[in-house]
């Protein structure tokens, strides 16, 4: 494979031109400078939350390696807590937006109805609303609803997603006609062609949104702000900046610990899930 | 319910009334009435546009019809979602689903309409013992080749054990010696079972092959309803006098006197006021020293016989079909000769047979 791209691009530079040696070189020192500059808070980060607080600005190779910050910022503030709110959090919404979105894009995609257009097009409208516009709007409704400060008040102006119906109405749209005439002819109702035919073959998509989804809300900031005040709802993000204001006393070592501490999981999804993640946004999101 | 009872093994009738189809301005089928017997392999035979098989899915209750009754087993099934009309469907593409491996494909239906297990496991086991798949139960439809999804997807029609079963070009997407291996393979499981096949083709090689019943349709019309044998002797059409053989049937235009223009004979048919096309068969054509003139223009040699390409009077062109090598130079004048029977007349404005007297 590799050598094969090798072989052909001597080929490739000649067809476009002698230029291009030039520009390459700029792309590669550039996409490097990028990835340099986004991960260097992150490597400062690791070095800081596993030395001791000496070491915060002073760089040693050979200081001495200590598990004491993470261990002080867990009990400096109730993270197994906002743990617990965090994924409580991400899961509802993931499973209200799997089970909101599905049937919505099937409509979209398979059924025929006077106006499914004219719906679609004002639901894609609400692809380009900023969250945050919302911000005092969505308040104003959870105080009508008696729901500020729960966990479900961060969830709800969340569950019906635009961008999910978006994508699974792409993908159900992909499926072939003839297999859901066989499945019809072999004497499923729609909902089971929708449960045995379309969910299936849209699994890459369900698993590319999950992870949009999972890492959008684990890290959502500002509405969880405005609308918690207490441990019992705050989740993870909330918990970290209140925990890494004044109250503490600003120590770079504990704050890196925890900001590390509360980003794990999802650094460590990320890796794990990196090439579904990459791929199947490719094949579900650009069509 | 009924349609238990009918399902043990034997066909089920079906007829169209009158049966037409049509999305605003276009017709896809206008006004199709024919009846298959139960048991019987019928054929659908039409170019690609013709409407059979919006005809098929109408009958399969995929589409509605705008008019007619469908009825199968003597049943109205018109109304009736495709489920619930005892028909089993092998699709063009196959119609497998990629993420259940073989054995859940052709169990599919089963489950869905909630066959008890046993029950659903035995007749699994009868359709791979019919089409010898026991060894690809466990794969997936992606690692199969056509002719194993083939089989498979005729796997799955056969546990349904539904009386009537629908083809829409099954063969289509196979090279042509596997072509031939499914069609007699699916012209022995029809007989064996003795179901109703309602075949839709566009390959007349098929018809002619697997029929009982052939069914010539054009611009949704039926252009001819007849077993292969009579289609072929006997030509509703200039049409269907076309579109069955291979080569297909010569046409030539005859002048008002009987004869090819430009020819000083034979009289082919009577004097005539309207337009009139002769039709013979390449294959009726033998060399002689009289009977119509032509001019060699090209011979192709096929093994076991040689198809001579030849100019005839003005502008008529001519096809023949002689049996082993025949080495004739191009550009030499030949007659070909043939006997009274084989020499069909048509009006070239309709189309129609014009009867001749015996």
């Amino acid at each position: 494979m590799s050598g094969r791209a090798i072989g052909l691009q001597p080929a490739r530079i000649r067809a476009i031109g002698m230029a291009p040696i030039g520009t390459r070189w700029l792309e590669i020192v550039g996409a490097w400078m990028l990835g340099l500059i986004w991960v260097l808070p992150l490597l400062y980060a690791v070095w800081t939350a596993f030395h001791p607080a000496a070491y915060a600005t002073r760089f040693d190779l050979f200081a001495p390696l200590t598990l004491h910050n993470i261990q002080l910022a867990w009990e400096a503030a109730p993270f197994a807590r906002y743990f617990l709110n965090t994924t409580i959090l991400v899961t509802l919404i993931l499973v209200a937006q799997f089970v909101l979105c599905t049937p919505a894009a099937f409509a979209f995609a398979r059924m025929e109805f006077p106006g499914r257009d004219f719906v679609f097009a004002i639901v894609l409208l609400q692809l380009m609303v900023m969250p945050d516009v919302l911000l005092v709007g969505n308040y104003r409704t959870m105080v009508h609803l008696g729901l500020v400060d729960t966990i479900l008040a961060i969830a709800l102006p969340y569950l019906g997603s635009a961008f999910g119906i978006f994508l699974l109405r792409q993908t159900f749209r992909m499926v072939p006609q003839e297999l859901d005439d066989a499945a019809r002819l072999e004497g499923c109702s729609l909902l089971g062609r929708l449960w045995r035919v379309y969910v299936p073959l849209a699994k890459p998509t369900y698993i590319a949104y999950g992870l949009v989804s999972v890492s959008y809300h684990w890290n959502n900031f500002l509405w969880p702000l405005v609308i918690t005040n207490s441990v019992t709802t705050r989740p993870l993000t909330v918990g970290l900046s209140i925990f890494a204001s004044t109250d503490q006393g600003i120590d770079w070592s504990i704050i890196t610990a925890a900001t590390l501490m509360t980003s794990g999981p999802l650094l460590i999804a990320f890796l794990l899930f990196q090439r579904q993640f990459v791929q199947s946004f490719m094949r579900a999101g650009i069509r | 319910m009924t349609i238990r009872n009918q399902m043990n093994e034997s066909g089920a009738d079906v007829r169209l009334h009158g049966v037409a189809r049509s999305w605003g301005a276009t017709t896809a089928l206008s006004g199709i009435s024919l009846h298959v017997r139960a048991g019987s392999f019928c054929v659908l035979l039409g170019p690609s546009g013709c409407g059979k098989t919006t005809c098929l899915r109408i009958v399969a209750g995929l589409e509605q019809a705008s008019a007619g009754v469908v009825e199968i087993g003597g049943r109205d099934v018109t109304a009736l979602p495709p489920a619930q009309r005892g028909v089993a469907m092998v699709f063009q593409s196959y119609a497998l689903f990629p993420h259940l491996t073989v054995a859940e494909n052709i169990m599919f239906g089963l489950k869905a309409r909630s066959v008890p297990k046993p029950d659903r496991l035995r007749r699994l086991d009868r359709a791979v013992e019919i089409l010898g798949i026991g060894h690809l139960l466990a794969r997936r439809p992606g690692q199969l080749s056509g002719g194993q999804q083939q089989r498979v997807a005729l796997g799955r029609a056969i546990v349904a054990e539904a009386p009537v079963c629908l083809m829409d070009e099954p063969l289509s997407n196979l090279d042509a010696q596997l072509r031939a291996e499914m069609r007699r393979e699916i012209l022995a499981l029809q007989r064996r079972l003795g179901i109703t096949m309602l075949y839709v083709t566009h390959d007349q090689t098929e018809a002619m092959g697997m029929a009982d019943q052939v069914v010539l349709l054009r611009d949704g019309r039926v252009e001819q309803d007849a077993p292969p044998a009579d289609m072929y002797s006997r030509p509703a059409t200039s049409f269907a006098a076309s579109f069955i053989g291979t080569p297909p049937m010569n046409l030539l235009k005859l002048s008002h006197e009987g004869m090819v223009p430009g020819t000083g004979g034979p009289v082919l048919g009577p004097p005539r006021a309207a337009a009139t096309l002769a039709g013979i068969r390449p294959e009726a054509l033998r060399l002689s020293d009289h009977g119509i003139p032509a001019e060699v223009t090209h011979a192709e040699y096929l093994g076991a016989d040689t198809v001579m390409v030849c100019s005839v009077g003005a502008e008529g062109r001519l096809l023949a079909r002689l049996p082993g090598r025949v080495a004739i130079a191009d550009g030499a004048l030949v007659h070909f000769d043939f006997g009274p029977a084989d020499l069909h007349l048509f009006d070239a404005a309709t189309g129609h047979r014009i009867p001749q007297p015996a």
